[in-house]
């Protein structure tokens, strides 16, 4: 006679267990972790703000020997472009080029 | 759809926080165990299920209330798996050996049955034993099990029917 097997012997049964409270502590650990995202997600967008930026001023730089001259001058380009942004991100911009001293104003000419 | 699904997806979309709170406190079992039953050991499960959730929370605003939210957390949870059980593979360790390499304290070795039959299970390929595993265990539709297998509930059916002869086979065998 063919043997055959019967799922309802084992049904739903696994050989698997967890931790005690496993459940409990994966769930917190899981609501501390979304809210550590969240508070870093500001931070996210600056960074990416400041890179976009970066990226668009150094095309700019490297493409300009490609383009036809033209009479503007390379300041008033990069002034313009800046113009372009937002006041928030304008505001951003100037903070972080403040903190980090590389601003004209701020170098000492030491001749 | 179910009325407690409604709640969790209005709950995401007013306050996430507390929403994520709903969905976990509903699926984080059943999603749990759906990654456990493929991957095996405890410790790669909880990697797994922590990296789907974060991918549910970052990608909630994706999600069409069109579709099953179950279906949708089950497919997400699903690929993580999936890409787990790749990344094993490249490290040489086969699904189905982890069972032999004994090195999960959480795994109850005593209960034969119960340990050939996970065995039988992940004897199979990856799309018979998703089709088995929601039908069997999770008691989903074909139509759900297709959403999350991204195919067709007549190849889900083919699928599970074909898995659960091969079980058959497996558990009657005198290996």
């Amino acid at each position: 006679m063919e043997k055959t097997f019967d799922f309802e012997q084992v049904g739903k049964r696994m050989p698997y267990d967890v931790p005690n409270d496993f459940f409990d502590k994966f769930e917190e650990n899981m609501m501390v972790e979304v809210k550590s995202r969240r508070s870093k997600k500001p931070l996210r967008i600056a960074l990416s703000s400041i890179l976009a930026v970066a990226a668009a001023i150094a095309l700019f730089f490297v493409m300009q020997p490609l383009l036809p001259k033209s009479n503007v001058d390379d300041f008033e380009s990069v002034e313009l472009a800046f113009n372009n942004l937002s006041t928030d991100d304008q505001d951003f911009l100037i903070q972080v080029y403040e903190d980090e001293d590389i601003l004209m104003n701020d170098f000492e000419f030491n001749l | 759809m179910t009325p407690n699904d409604k709640d969790i997806i209005y709950t995401m979309r007013k306050d996430a926080e507390r929403g994520f709170r709903l969905l976990m406190k509903s699926y984080k079992e059943p999603l749990y165990w759906h990654i456990r039953r493929l991957v095996v050991n405890h410790d790669d499960a909880q990697d797994a299920a922590q990296e789907a959730f974060i991918r549910i929370f970052r990608s909630f605003g994706q999600y069409n209330e069109q579709n099953s939210l179950r279906a949708w957390l089950f497919r997400i949870v699903t690929n993580e798996a999936l890409r787990l059980i790749e990344r094993r593979r490249a490290d040489t360790m086969p699904i189905d050996g982890v069972f032999d390499a004994q090195a999960d304290s959480y795994i109850n070795y005593s209960d034969l049955e119960a340990v050939r039959l996970q065995k039988a299970i992940l004897s199979l390929p990856p799309k018979q034993q998703l089709a088995f595993n929601l039908r069997y265990y999770d008691e989903m539709d074909y139509d759900e099990i297709a959403q999350i297998a991204d195919t067709t509930a007549a190849s889900v059916k083919a699928s599970y029917y074909v898995a659960k002869e091969k079980i058959i086979k497996f558990m009657t065998s005198n290996d």
